[in-house]
């Protein structure tokens, strides 16, 4: 009896470090991106957060009604989105829509929140920020749709993220997507063009 | 995470019984969550009596407690919410998502005679739902393709559909939708691009649709080709969407754009074959060849054959029974050596009026080769991506070993953008290749296809340098022509067009052929197709032989008796390269006397040649062919000095010899309603099934959860439940 309770103890335990480790990780993580992306902005490359990463810092998303910034990663795949939301399309040129996917659990978990008019900011390696209103948000089902990213019109950023927002089920089909229209490029930081000049 | 995932499966039986995922876990929790609740109180009494560990335990079982319950909170919460949200219709009332409920089935029939096939497509579709179901499915036709009959089945009876100008029986069908009747509509939205309407399918029955259509066979360097499409590729809409909506993707359909106002109506939603259902999108196929003269060969790049031969007529089918319709079906057919037709008539009666078919192949004229100018184009757009755009880089290189020093060339390459990779073309010097090659070996596809900017680049004016010999100049577009603007592309084509030519080479399992061929044709080229990565060499073998040869210009037909009453189309022959034959349909010439073609070569002299008419064979749907031809006359001029075509005349034209056309489509309607006003209706867009090799273009949502709140719900039931149980253990303790 007193094993089996041990056992249960010690795998409940165990649940629970896993279950938490995934938001610590969520943080620390972005803790590194930042380094790694302060590096990216001032020799104008590719820097990898850590030696063994799969993927680089591409952008800076702020959300300033949420009182939010994060470090935006290339690429979605494999465990990135454990680190930071990943951009699906889009590039630094500004042409063509921006797609940004995160977990809704870590990084994306107040996109309900957001409201139509909010602002959302996203900075390139360039340091330019470029500042969108949100337009809308909708809840798709993605066995049924694709994001056609020719389709959409430039200056659309989309964010994508798992719903209903507080389900424990992580495979559900449903997403979150939220629409924003770029209003214009603002000026850039003069601290990053201080960095950019060295 | 391997911890997870075994958890998540799991999980997973519950969320399929219970209305909403969290529910489940919801209700268990909240009932282990009351456990501690009431063994709490007790303790409370008797905590003065216990050792101080057992006041820790309770305090932590407390704890973790008020911890479950916060965060259960919000799941309770969200778990009775979903139940009322309106967007999910796409699940019904019992939380299961639904799967396309009609099931697509395809049956061509086809038979060859002489230079026209004639095919019968049954599509059926099966309704697996427990509703009345709308089918709305787009698909492609062969480029050539005169549609001329319409039935409808349901069960044993049978109606036969008649034309009518288009809007009258889109009016004719939607009336008979609502008012509960068996109705079927088939329209023309390109001319390689249909779209069939179904209503009021009744639940678990099938209605099927007949089409009738006959094509002509391609006939080239002695071999005849007839390609079937199955589906197609994605096409790209330029410019912004006309009106600026929140249901962008609606189901997968583009919104009209400013330059492609119907994108709505031919780009369906493409899906890979394993998302239809369990044998859905299948076609099976029999082509009856009965070419008159004995035959060498069968083959076709695209599927294994079985045929079976009797005296000169050939049967064949697929070597698999029902193919996937992912890929064009295409099938070549070679007379034995030394027999290849040079000439051919065919002659048809049809309401007092004759009709003629004549075929004429030049032959060898000889042999100059020219210095040339050779841009290559490549399309590097999304829609390439995967299997296309090796085909597009191998075609390429290909074309690249077949430069001598002597010529000049260049390399576009465009998807959103044209880019060029010299200035101006260069000299085909060793190092410019090397160059043009690793530019080549490098090129990926993704973007849009912006097609304009890139025929402007290619097809511009040359710059200055007068040289000491003429040279060719001669543009090689290799694309899969996966755009929704064909017109406005055409109308391009023609005003920068000058004395260049435009080649077009077709790659991809599904290309737009009307576009490949109907933008060789005004940018007097010719248009080869690439079927697989096999079938590379052949083809291009020949479309770069034929673009060394000179060609035959300035065509002139004279047919026996007087002019006046006589309709020959083409009206003006295109240039005519190595290899091709010319082919003419007229109306009012009799099966007696000569057809006289004359001709220039290059050189400038004159080229002669007579066809006897009297050895006219008798012919099939010629003066189908010939009206089909007709109205792609008046659409061409049309298209030449700018204005709308004459509606009324084609809508006429098409009617009196019941052929589809832009203005005038099929409607078959059942007289006794079937369905009750008052059932519902659902549509249903059925998808078409993604070319064979090619990426999707469109991307998949991503998985954007964590397994953190189901692991820190199940870790915290477990540890409240082990708190529990030892303070119970301790109570039960003296």
């Amino acid at each position: 009896m007193t094993r089996l309770l041990l056992l249960l103890l010690t795998s409940s335990a165990t649940l629970l470090v896993f279950g938490l480790w995934i938001p610590l990780k969520a943080v620390l993580a972005q803790e590194m991106l930042e380094v790694a992306w302060a590096e990216s902005q001032a020799r104008q490359v590719e820097s990898r957060p850590w030696p063994w990463a799969d993927t680089w810092p591409v952008a800076r998303l702020a959300i300033p009604a949420l009182n939010d910034s994060m470090i935006v990663l290339a690429d979605t795949h494999g465990e990135s989105l454990a680190f930071g939301p990943g951009r699906l399309a889009g590039g630094d040129d500004g042409n063509g829509a921006v797609i940004i996917a995160g977990h809704r659990d870590t990084h994306f978990r107040g996109l309900n929140a957001l409201e139509a008019g909010n602002e959302i900011r996203l900075q390139g390696r360039n340091g330019r920020w470029r500042s969108y209103r949100v337009e809308n948000a909708r809840v798709v089902d993605s066995r049924s749709e694709r994001i056609d990213a020719q389709q959409l019109p430039a200056g659309t950023l989309l964010l994508v993220t798992c719903y209903p927002f507080n389900s424990v089920d992580a495979g559900g089909p449903l997403r979150y997507v939220v629409r924003a229209r770029a209003d214009g490029i603002t000026a850039p930081r003069e601290q990053i063009d201080t960095v950019a000049g060295i | 995470m391997m911890l997870s995932n075994d958890l998540l499966r799991l999980y997973s039986p519950c969320s399929h019984r219970c209305p909403a995922p969290g529910r489940s876990a919801v209700v268990s929790e909240a009932r282990c969550g009351h456990v501690p609740a009431r063994s709490a109180p007790p303790s409370f009494l008797s905590k003065f009596r216990h050792r101080p560990s057992n006041r820790t335990l309770e305090g932590v079982s407390l704890w973790l407690a008020v911890l479950l319950m916060l965060f259960v909170h919000p799941l309770y919460a969200e778990a009775s919410e979903t139940d009322d949200v309106g967007q999910l219709h796409f699940v019904d009332d019992r939380g299961q998502w639904q799967e396309p409920a009609l099931v697509l089935g395809s049956e061509f029939d086809i038979r060859v005679g002489g230079l026209i096939a004639d095919s019968r497509l049954l599509r059926s579709f099966r309704n697996t739902s427990d509703q009345w179901r709308e089918g709305v499915f787009v698909f492609p036709l062969p480029d050539k393709a005169s549609v001329y009959g319409l039935t409808m089945k349901v069960g044993e009876r049978t109606i036969e559909g008649k034309v009518q100008p288009k809007e009258t029986a889109r009016r004719t069908y939607e009336k008979a939708k609502q008012a509960g009747q068996h109705a079927a509509n088939v329209e023309q939205q390109r001319p390689n691009l249909f779209t069939a309407r179904v209503a009021n399918i009744p639940p678990k029955e099938t209605v099927s649709v007949e089409l009738k259509y006959q094509q002509p066979v391609g006939y080239q360097a002695g071999v005849f080709e007839l390609s079937l499409p199955t589906t197609l590729t994605p096409r790209y809409m330029p410019g912004t969407p006309i009106r600026p909506s929140t249901d962008q993707w609606q189901s997968g359909w583009a919104l009209p754009t400013i330059e492609v106002a119907d994108a709505d109506a031919i780009s369906p939603f493409t899906v890979k074959p394993a998302d239809v259902a369990e044998g859905s999108h299948r076609a099976s196929i029999e082509l009856l060849i009965d070419a008159g003269l004995p035959l060498e060969e069968v083959s076709s790049p695209s599927h294994q054959l079985v045929t079976s031969q009797d005296g000169q007529t050939v049967t064949v089918r697929p070597a698999e029974g029902s193919i996937l319709m992912d890929r064009d079906f295409v099938v070549r057919w070679r007379p034995l050596a030394g027999r290849e037709p040079s000439a051919a008539v065919f002659y048809q009666s049809w309401q007092g009026e004759d009709y003629l078919l004549a075929m004429l192949v030049p032959g060898q004229i000889g042999k100059r080769v020219l210095p040339r100018e050779l841009v290559f184009v490549i399309d590097t757009s999304g829609s390439m991506a995967g299997e296309s755009i090796r085909q597009a880089r191998s075609a390429l290189q290909a074309g690249l070993q077949t430069l001598t020093p002597r010529d000049r060339f260049n390399v576009i390459r465009f998807n959103s953008q044209a880019h060029a990779l010299f200035m101006q073309p260069e000299i085909a010097s060793g190092n410019n290749l090397a160059r043009a090659r690793q530019y080549v070996d490098r090129l990926r596809a993704e973007g849009g296809t912006e097609m304009a900017p890139a025929l402007s680049l290619a097809l511009q004016d040359r710059e200055g340098g007068e040289e000491e010999s003429p040279r060719v100049r001669q543009v090689i577009f290799i694309t899969d022509g996966a755009v929704g603007d064909e017109a406005g592309l055409f109308r391009q084509i023609r005003q920068q067009l000058g004395d260049q030519r435009l080649f077009t080479v077709g790659i991809g399992s599904a290309p737009n052929r009307h576009f490949m061929r109907e933008a060789a044709r005004w940018g007097r080229g010719t248009y080869t197709a690439i079927h697989s990565a096999s079938d590379v060499s052949g083809p291009l073998q020949a479309l770069f032989s034929a673009m060394e040869s000179p060609v035959l210009t300035d065509i002139q037909v004279q047919w026996p008796g007087q002019e006046a009453g006589i309709e020959s189309f083409p009206r003006r022959a295109g240039d005519l390269f190595q290899g091709e034959p010319l082919i003419y349909v007229a109306r009012g010439v009799s099966a007696m006397g000569e057809l006289r073609v004359s001709g220039r070569l290059p050189g400038g002299e004159a080229w002669r040649k007579t066809l006897d008419l009297q050895q006219a064979a008798s012919g099939t749907g010629l003066y189908r062919h010939w009206a089909r031809e007709k109205i792609d006359g008046m659409q061409d001029e049309a298209r030449v000095s700018g204005q709308e075509p004459d509606k009324a005349a084609i809508t006429e034209l098409a009617v009196a010899h019941g052929l589809m056309s832009a203005y005038t489509s099929f409607v078959a309607v059942e007289t006794t309603p079937v369905r009750m006003p008052e059932t519902p209706l659902a549509p249903d867009n059925l998808p078409t099934l993604l070319p064979a090799g090619s990426e999707v273009g469109m991307l998949r949502y991503p998985q954007t959860a964590t397994a953190a709140p189901l692991l820190i719900a199940l870790g915290l039931v477990g540890l409240m439940f082990s708190v529990a149980i030892v303070l119970l253990q301790r109570r039960a303790l003296p």
